[in-house]
Order: structure tokens, then sequence, then C-alpha cells
């Protein structure tokens, strides 16, 4: 089929679509360097001034750091309340199970507008609007699923033989787990972090509702900036972004090659 | 054996600590569920019976009053409609610019094939908020679509905050989606079965519309089902693109809720978006049933 | 070294029961796997459960190490109770058919587990884990994980770590099935031979008849979770309890007669005889192909009393490498006679008469509800 002027049509077609899927992500680097004081394209001229404002900027700062700190403690918790509850899922299997993995994933199939508003709705009533611990918990509602889903794979996926063949060697219920189960983990383990943590820090319409000048995270402030203003400065953030996602997937690429072949 | 999967060890089935370990092992999930996800959509749905005051003020009541008054305002019956059609069109024309890279892809093998998947999931690990910014660059009055269209001689049409806009990013947003569910669907179109097509005699075309197209209809469905239900609850795009210009389900709902504090009427909104979810769920499972039946 | 007393073939071997299982019984749902399991296992002892795959005889092992619980009966070793002990206390060394070695340890960290769920000293576990690795060979790979062995490897990695810690009982389930034909039979050799020196009583699941008549004291046959029979490989072999015993330990040959009052059974036009007694009507006759001896001449008079004679015609030859197959029909009745290949002239047509002749004592009969 390779000669056919289908195929030779097809192909410029496939690449004329690529550059329209990637054209908005690519983007965003040559305009980040533009030396030009409102948004255009191309830049009438180079600089790193937007990285400089950035830098400047004890919003963004702020809201920087208050998502890394948010988005770290959302994971670790996730991890920590995941797991337990995937074993008790997989392991366990107490009745119900699949009925209860169903019911702790369905955060997923609720659009976030929605969620949004309705933790809006609960919190404001219980003061978490705002607050850090409001965040957190809004954040879990939607990290918790991911992490529940990729774990629960994981532990089933294990060759259960090991926890009896640790078993036969004497090895008590919480020895085992410890010892044979949540190292055999580790590469679900490591999916899980990265799939939080990227969730969390990139989550905006739920977190929109649940932040207020008091408390916010980079992805609302900028919204917030967009909304207002479009300046070169959100692409400066944007590249930010972008180079510690892929930052984040690296990381993961890495444990996993070597726990991959670690668990064969 | 098959038939260790059924068993626990001695010691721990018969034990009532079993139970109580399960449930303790799942309490912390279970109350982050409960305070996060269900009370709230409870809350949710019982908000859209509730009565609004002016100035923001909820009477706690029972109340249908909210639903009919949005049935008969003109102005929310064209909100409903417009969110429909224009989430109908976002995912005819996702569909149209997803399907050849899905083709492609899946014709495409080894390291070739990894990256440009890759590629096609990359945007998905970028904030809707830069890709969005991205395309206000992209189409902006003065930008470089525009000076594209002007260069080649034409009036540049105005691409921001309107629909058309709205439509052009949400369109690029949701292709990843799209095409991965179009990948998963042609997992049962066999290139020998196109060859076998071609070498019966059907040109390329025919074999297209005679063969192929009839055998990834399941992935166009599943595709057209996610992205349909994405665009008409998708905010950031619409909300930063339109311009306020723009009136669809989600950004209302966002305004009744932070800018009205109308939280009744957000709910009831919220609610219609829910049944149009299972409205569009239901078609696709009909739909399914028909191309299996 | 300690326990040699153990007798091989046949010979009658002394001590008390070790390992007793007693009424045991598994359900799921309503499905009975196992139903009234009786079992005595003697101390040093090597016993094979065999059985094809669904007999109930994985799941037997299971409830040995206390994996599965069953639903109702007696396990005790050595005297002790250990119906309702979990696994962990029930100090059986267990080799998976899988292996089951952590994947994430070296091999000498395996081996260690046991013995660190132990709380031994670690000088002590250095030295038993060196100990162990030397018994298996193994001790230049100690520093390895076990994705960098070969099965083989693995496989005796899998054998140290259930040893070292020197249980009651050893468990095999099926540790061969993964290994390729030639390493099968090497380790079969070291698997019987350390079991030997440690004297260590062994239950060896495996559904490889010759694994079990090669290795083990004795064999337990089941079916349908039930044992068909309990004995030597030489007992099972020669004088199996049941048709199914007789066709799925080694090749036989299986033909309907009739039992007639004086104890003769008719074949065809032929008259056999056979050492034991059955009531008359109709049987199952089993002979061993390699028991049968084949009369060319078909002129010559019999060899005696203890001889059953018939007449056959040959129909087709099969070369098997070490042994030819000679087929032969005997009034519509298929019998099929092994020589090895050194005696056997492959001279012989299609068509050819002979007469076939085998030791009244090689006969087995079956009634024909069996």
């Amino acid at each position: 089929m390779e000669e056919t002027p289908t195929s030779w049509f097809m192909r410029v077609t496939v690449t004329v679509l690529f550059l329209f899927l990637l054209a908005p992500v690519l983007l965003v680097f040559p305009i980040s360097f533009s030396g030009d004081q409102v948004l255009a394209f191309p830049p009438s001229s180079w600089s790193l001034r937007w990285y400089d404002s950035l830098l400047e900027n004890k919003v963004m700062m702020s809201a920087f750091l208050t998502s890394l700190g948010l988005a770290t403690v959302v994971t670790i918790l996730s991890l920590i309340i995941a797991i337990p509850a995937s074993y008790a899922i997989v392991r366990l299997k107490v009745t119900g199970s699949e009925f209860l993995f169903n019911l702790f994933t369905a955060p997923l199939l609720l659009p976030t507008i929605v969620l949004g508003l309705a933790i809006l709705i609960i919190f404001a009533s219980i003061g978490f609007l705002a607050t850090f611990t409001g965040l957190v918990i809004g954040h879990l509602v939607i990290t918790l699923p991911y992490a529940l889903r990729v774990l629960s794979v994981s532990l089933g996926n294990l060759n259960l033989a090991c926890e009896e063949a640790a078993s036969s060697l004497g090895a008590k219920p919480l020895v085992i787990f410890r010892r044979v189960t949540l190292p055999m983990m580790a590469p679900g383990i490591v999916a899980a972090t990265a799939l939080c943590f990227l969730v969390s820090f990139d989550e905006v319409v739920i977190t929109l509702f649940l932040t207020g000048p008091r408390m916010t995270t980079l992805p609302v402030e900028l919204f917030h900036h967009v909304e207002s203003q479009a300046d070169p400065l959100v692409a400066s953030v944007s590249v930010l972004l972008i180079l510690m996602t892929l930052g984040v997937v690296m990381i993961v690429d890495r444990t996993m090659g070597l726990t991959k072949a670690f668990v064969k | 054996m098959t038939t260790a999967t059924f068993d626990l060890p001695v010691g721990s089935q018969k034990s009532t600590s079993a139970a109580g370990i399960a449930i303790a092992l799942l309490l912390p999930i279970a109350l982050v569920n409960a305070i996060g996800f269900i009370l709230p959509v409870l809350n949710l749905a019982r908000m859209s019976f509730n009565e609004a005051l002016p100035g923001g003020g909820i009477a706690d009541a029972f109340t249908v009053a909210n639903w009919t008054g949005l049935l008969q305002d003109g102005f929310y019956i064209e909100l409903i409609t417009n969110s429909i059609v224009v989430s109908l069109g976002i995912t005819l024309a996702t569909l149209l610019v997803s399907y050849p890279i899905a083709l492609y892809l899946h014709r495409a093998s080894g390291a070739w094939r990894t990256f440009l998947t890759v590629l096609v999931i990359s945007p998905l690990l970028t904030s809707a908020v830069v890709r969005t910014y991205g395309w206000i660059a992209l189409l902006a009055d003065q930008g470089p679509v525009a000076n594209a269209i002007a260069a080649m001689g034409f009036q540049p049409p105005r691409m921001m905050f309107n629909t058309t806009g709205v439509v052009i990013g949400l369109t690029e947003i949701l292709m990843p989606y799209m095409i991965l569910s179009l990948m998963a669907g042609f997992g049962r179109l066999d290139p020998k079965v196109e060859e076998a097509a071609r070498t019966l005699g059907a040109t390329p075309f025919r074999t297209f519309r005679r063969v192929i197209l009839p055998l990834t209809v399941p992935g166009i469905a599943l595709g057209c089902l996610l992205c349909f239900v994405l665009a008409i609850s998708s905010f950031i795009t619409p909300k930063l693109m339109g311009g306020g210009r723009v009136f669809l389900l989600a950004t209302e709902i966002y305004d009744q809720a932070i800018v009205t504090l109308n939280w009744p009427l957000a709910a009831t909104l919220s609610m219609l978006v829910l049944i149009i979810f299972g409205a569009a769920l239901a078609v696709y499972s009909r739909i399914l049933r028909m191309i299996e039946g | 070294m300690m326990h040699q007393t153990i007798k091989r073939d046949g010979v009658e071997t002394v001590g008390d029961p070790y390992l007793c299982l007693e009424g045991v019984n598994k359900k799921y749902g309503l499905v009975e796997v196992i139903s009234n399991l009786n079992l005595e296992v003697r101390k040093g002892e090597l016993i094979a459960l065999l059985g094809p795959s669904g007999c109930g005889k994985t799941t037997t092992l299971r409830m040995i190490a206390g994996l599965i619980a069953p639903t109702a009966g007696r396990i005790a070793v050595g005297g002790r109770d250990v119906t309702h002990i979990a696994p962990h206390g029930r100090d059986m060394g267990l080799v998976f058919q899988s292996y089951a070695l952590f994947p994430h340890m070296t091999v000498a960290k395996n081996v260690a587990f046991g013995l660190e769920m132990r709380d031994l000293s670690r000088a002590e576990i250095a030295q038993k884990v060196a100990k162990a690795l030397a018994m298996v060979q193994l001790e230049h790979l100690a520093g390895r994980k076990p994705r960098e062995l070969s099965g083989g490897q693995q496989q005796r990695v899998a054998l140290a770590r259930a040893l070292v810690i020197e249980p009651s009982i050893l468990l095999l389930d099926e540790p061969l099935s993964n290994l390729d034909a030639k390493l099968r039979d090497e380790m079969r050799a070291q698997i019987r031979d350390i079991q030997q020196q440690l004297g260590i009583t062994t239950v060896f699941v495996t559904h490889d008849q010759v694994e079990a008549l090669s290795m083990c004291d004795r064999i337990v046959v089941m079916k349908g979770g039930l044992i068909e029979q309990v004995g030597t490989p030489h007992e099972i072999y020669e004088r199996p309890a049941t048709p199914f015993v007789a066709s799925f330990v080694g090749r036989t040959n299986r033909v309907k007669g009739k039992c007639m009052v004086d104890g003769g059974i008719q074949i065809g036009s032929s008259i056999i005889r056979a050492a034991s007694v059955e009531t008359p009507g109709d049987v199952t006759v089993m002979v061993r192909p390699h028991r049968i001896l084949i009369d060319w001449d078909a002129t010559s008079t019999g060899q005696g009393e203890t001889a059953n004679r018939i007449a056959a015609s040959l129909s087709r030859i099969t070369f098997v490498g070490d042994v030819i197959q000679f087929h032969f029909d005997v009034d519509g009745c298929e019998f099929i006679v092994e020589e090895s290949t050194k005696k056997a002239q492959a001279t012989h047509r299609p068509g050819e008469k002979a007469m076939l002749s085998w030791n009244v004592g090689d006969t087995l009969v079956f009634g024909a509800d069996q």
C-alpha cells in the first residue's frame, strides 16, 4: 500500500493533524522568550524578561509553593489510604468488594464542574473553603480513584505463591505484607505516585471552587491570570509546568524501567 | 490451581477479626468518599429542590420551581440546546480530525508507533489552561492564524471570544481521548481483512467504506460518547476562549454558583448535565447493541 | 545419612505414621473436590500424590501446608493436630511449581528469609544459608537476583529455601514440571539424594508417572478427589487396584472379555487365564505391552501351564525410538506388543500371523463395573 497515492495523501493529512494537535503546546515555548509587553506571535523581540517577572511575582510564586505542598501531601495521603484499601479489596476479598471498588472510583465518572460545585456547597457549611485541609480532601476525591485503580491492578498481577511461600516459611501476615507484598508492588506504587502528583498539581476546576484570595494554587492563579490579561507571563509558567511534568514522567520511566526488570 | 483463589489460608477466614481488619483498611477511603463524594452529590441533588432567595440566600424547602423555571425560561432552553448542539459539533469535528491519526497509528509499528503514541498522549499531561492559552495566542485577532489567512488574501474571521474559538480549542483538547478510543476499537481491524478486500478488487475508497468503517464503529461510538460527555461538561476552554459571550452549561453552572450565588439553580443545572450524561450513555449502549445484535 | 531404614521396592517399612490425614474433605459450595481422604505418611518417607490435573492432589498438598482450610477432617503431624494452625505456624517447607522466589531479594536473602522469621542470630543465619546453598551447589550465585538464574537454578534455590528451615515436612508441588526433559532427570536424582541424606518426610505432587515411580517410596494415585490406590511403585505397577491405575501408570493393552464359570476368560475366540478370579460376566483385561512375547512361527506349542496363548495377525508397525510397537488384531481387539529396537526385526509385514503369549500372572482382570 506504500506507493499508492492514498498513502501519500494520508501522510500529509496526518502530519497536518499532528501539527494541529501539538500547536498550542509547542507555541508556548517561543512565546515565553518574548520581549514584548503583550501576547503576540511571533514576538517582535526576544528576552528572558517574563521568566524574571515570574520570579518577582509573589502571587504566582506562593501559588506555586502551595501547589507543590498540596500535591505532595495529597500524593502521600493517597498512597497511605489507597494501599490498604486495594489490599482489602483485592486480597481479603471482602463481601461486595466489586461494589466497593466501583463506589470508590465513581468520582471519576462525574464532571469536575458538578463535583466541584457539590463539594463547594458542603465545604461552605463546614468552613473548609480556602483552607489547606479543604483542598487536600477535594483533591483526594479524585486522586484516590486513580491510585486505587493502579494499585489494585498491580496487586492483582502479583504472584500469590510468593506470599504463600513467605507464609510457609514462618512469616506472619503483617511481615509478609511489609517484606514481600509491598516491595513487589513497587512499580504500581511508583506509577500511582506520579499519577496522583500530576493530577493534584494540574487540577483546576474543583480547586477553582475551593480556593479563595487567602489560598490559591498555581493552575487556578494561571486561570485567573489568563481570564484577566493575556501576557507572555503565562507562557513562562506553562514552560515550567511542562518541564516539571516531563521530569516526573522521566523519573517514572526510569524507575519503572528498573523495577520492571526487577519484578520481571 | 485456579481453586486457590477462592481460598484464604487457615487462621484467617473464620475469625471475626478478619472482617474487622478489612473494615479498618477500608475506613479511610470510605470516609473520604463519603465526605467528598456521596454526601456532596446527595446534597446537590437535594439542593436542586431548595428555594433560592434574593442575595444568595437559600430557603430549606421542597419545590420543583427551579426545574419548572428552567424549562420555561427561553434563555435556559436556548442555553441547553446550544450546549448540546455545540458539543455534538465538537464531537463530530474531533472525530474527523482524529480518525486519520488513529488509523495511521494503528497501521504503524515498532518504535515509530510508540513515539507517535507518546506524542498523542503528551497533551493529556499538559494543563487545559496552558493549551487554551496556546490557542488564545494562535487565534488572536492579530495572531498567526489570522495573519496567514490575511496573507492568502482573505478577510480573517473573528476566532476569539466566540463559538468558533471554543470549538477549535475543545476539538484539539479532546483529540487524544478520541484517538485513544478509536485505537482501542481498531483492535478488531486485522490488516489481512483490508488486504483481502483489496485482492478481491475493491478500490481503496470502497475498501474504506465497506470494510474498514463498519469494523471500527464500536471505537467510533466509544470515542464520540467520551468526547460529547467531556465537551458538554467542559469549563476551562469555554470560559477563557468564550470571553463571557459563549454561554454553555458548565460556564453557567460556575457563574450561578460563584457570581450570582444562586446555588439551587446551579445545582439544578448540574443535575441536568448528569441527566444528559445518562441520555448519552443510553444512546451509546443502544448503538452498541444495534451493531452487535 | 540418618534415616536409612526405609528400603525401596516393596519391602515393608517400619515406623509410625508421622503425617496423618483423617477424613479430610474439601468442598467449594456444593462441589466436593476432596472426599473423605485418609492417608498416613511415615517419618522419612518420600510419598507421591499422582494423578491427572483436577484430581485434587494439589488441593491436598495445599491443605497439608495450611494454605487452604479443609471443610471437614483432621490433619496431624507427629501426633500434633495442625488442622487449625496457620501456615506460618506449621513448620513445613514448600516448593512451588512456579518456585515463587522473592523477585526483589538476592538468592542468599531468599534462603535466609525463613531463618530471619525464626529470629536466629546473623552468624547462624549466614552459616546455615551457606550450608544450604552448598547442598544445592549454588554457593557462587548467592548474590544474584532470581531473574538472573536459569529455571533449574531457581528450582534449586526454592529447594534450599524450603529446606534451610529444617521443616518437619517437605512439600513439593510439581517442582520439575517447568524444566526441560534432560534437566528434569538430573533434578529427580538430586532431590531424591537430598531427601535421603536428610531423611526428611516428603510429599511430592506430580502428574508424571515416571517421576513418581522413580523417586518415591510410595505412591498415592488419585482421581476425582478420591484415592484410587496407595502402594509402593512396584505394587502400583504390577498390581494396580483399578483399571484407572493400570492405564495411568505405565502403558497397557485394554480389551473387553467375558469371564466364565471355570475362571477362564474369553477374548474373541481365544480363552486365557488370570491369576485372580473375577465373578462371571463382562470383564476388562489388561496386559502390559512389553510382557507379551511374539512367536512368529505360530507353530510351536505352549511354553508351559503358566502361559496364555492367542492367535493374532499383525496390522501395523510403529517405530518409537527405543522400542518398536507391533499392533496385532485378535478377533477385532487390538493388542500392542513392544520389543526393544535391537531385538525386533523390521522384516515383518502387516497381515503376518503370529502367536502372542504371556504369563498368567501378567494378566490384569477387572470387573466391567470398574
